[in-house]
């Protein structure tokens, strides 16, 4: 008779979970459609949203980019490349080397990362992923349809070090006229 | 019936779990490079609108615009929107760089009226490529912005032209 009984209340208990995902579905979906969901960027991102985001964000990164290594000699030409392309395309929204953070970074939401000034967890090869294939529901764009792979590494190089480049490099990068 | 709410009450405790479980170990894809299912892009620009439309409802309507306001909006559009939303003028252009993908709005046109475009590029949108361009723009060049785009499929030859003319004098 305990077989039977079990087998009923487990019943009950799955037709209460199935339930339970039904309303949990409805309910996202009404609040969602009923326009209850905040979409303004530009309000601050609470420190456990902003965490949240960022740490699922660099642990899907870590799983999807492959452990390659850059094709490129590691010396300062290749720094100065990527600085190069940095001050030309990236400056806008995560900040200027030896600059105040950038105003146009903040408006995103989340806010573009401000690199110059706090650098980066991600690694080379991270960097180079993630700038080739951007970030969705984020401002970063995929780079891939812009720039070569080449051109591209020698970016992660770049950024990758910060904030511990160089001097020389920086200062190579900020007195030639860029474009 | 006791089983029954037990199994509901745990369904509502372990799937927001298994979710945000599920996002911090970095199953979900996240590359931009890729185009959002039909359900996604649907149920996500289904909450935007809505989310919009209940936000701007408090936005006073906008001032009477002339043609002026247009070329004007339509100048600051050239020069800070077009790189995403579609050259004036030019052809249809998809761009799969950003996910979601930019509204080529020079194409589609837009559903939003003059006060939840003011709204929209005032705030910005929240988790997509859309910045907030309040801090940037006055509140004249919002609604002249507003009043451009509301239109921006349906201008007449004459008023893109003039909205790509160079500055003279």
């Amino acid at each position: 008779m305990g077989l039977r009984r079990i087998r009923a209340r487990m019943k009950n208990f799955i037709a209460g979970f199935f339930a339970g995902t039904l309303a949990l579905i409805v309910g996202v979906l009404g609040y969602l459609r009923l326009g209850l969901l905040d979409v303004r960027s530009d309000a601050a991102i609470p420190d456990r949203t902003a965490r949240f985001l960022y740490s699922g964000i660099h642990a899907s990164v870590r799983r999807t980019a492959p452990k390659l290594q850059s094709p490129l000699p590691q010396n300062d030409e290749t720094l100065i490349a990527g600085g190069k392309l940095y001050l030309n395309d990236c400056v806008g929204c995560h900040g200027e080397p030896g600059k105040p953070p950038s105003d146009f970074g903040a408006t995103f939401y989340p806010p573009a990362p401000q690199f110059s000034r706090v650098g980066t967890k991600y690694s080379e090869a991270e960097v180079f992923w993630v700038a080739k294939h951007g970030i969705r529901r984020t401002g970063m764009a995929a780079q891939g349809s812009s720039y070569t792979d080449p051109k591209l590494w020698s970016l992660a190089a770049f950024i990758s070090r910060f904030p511990n480049l160089p001097p020389h490099v920086l200062e190579e990068i900020q007195q030639t006229p860029t474009k | 019936m006791k089983r029954f709410a037990l199994g509901f009450v745990v369904a509502l405790i372990v799937l927001p779990i298994v979710c945000l479980v599920y996002f911090s170990l970095g199953f979900s894809q996240i590359r931009a490079d890729a185009k959002p299912s039909a359900l996604e892009t649907a149920v996500l620009r289904a909450a935007v609108r809505a989310s919009v439309r209940r936000s701007a409802a408090g936005v006073p309507s906008p001032p009477a615009a002339n043609d002026d306001d247009i070329v004007a909006g339509g100048k600051l559009y050239v020069l800070g929107c077009q790189g995403c939303h579609g050259d004036l003028g030019g052809p249809y252009q998809e761009d799969n760089d950003l996910y979601p993908a930019p509204p080529q709005l020079t194409h589609a046109g837009t559903q939003y009226s003059e006060p939840e475009l003011y709204w929209i590029v005032k705030h910005g949108i929240r988790m997509t490529g859309m910045s907030a361009y309040g801090p940037f723009y006055s509140e004249k060049e919002l609604w002249s912005l507003a009043a451009f785009l509301r239109r921006i499929d349906k201008l007449p030859r004459e008023m893109i032209e003039k909205v790509r003319q160079k500055k003279a004098g």
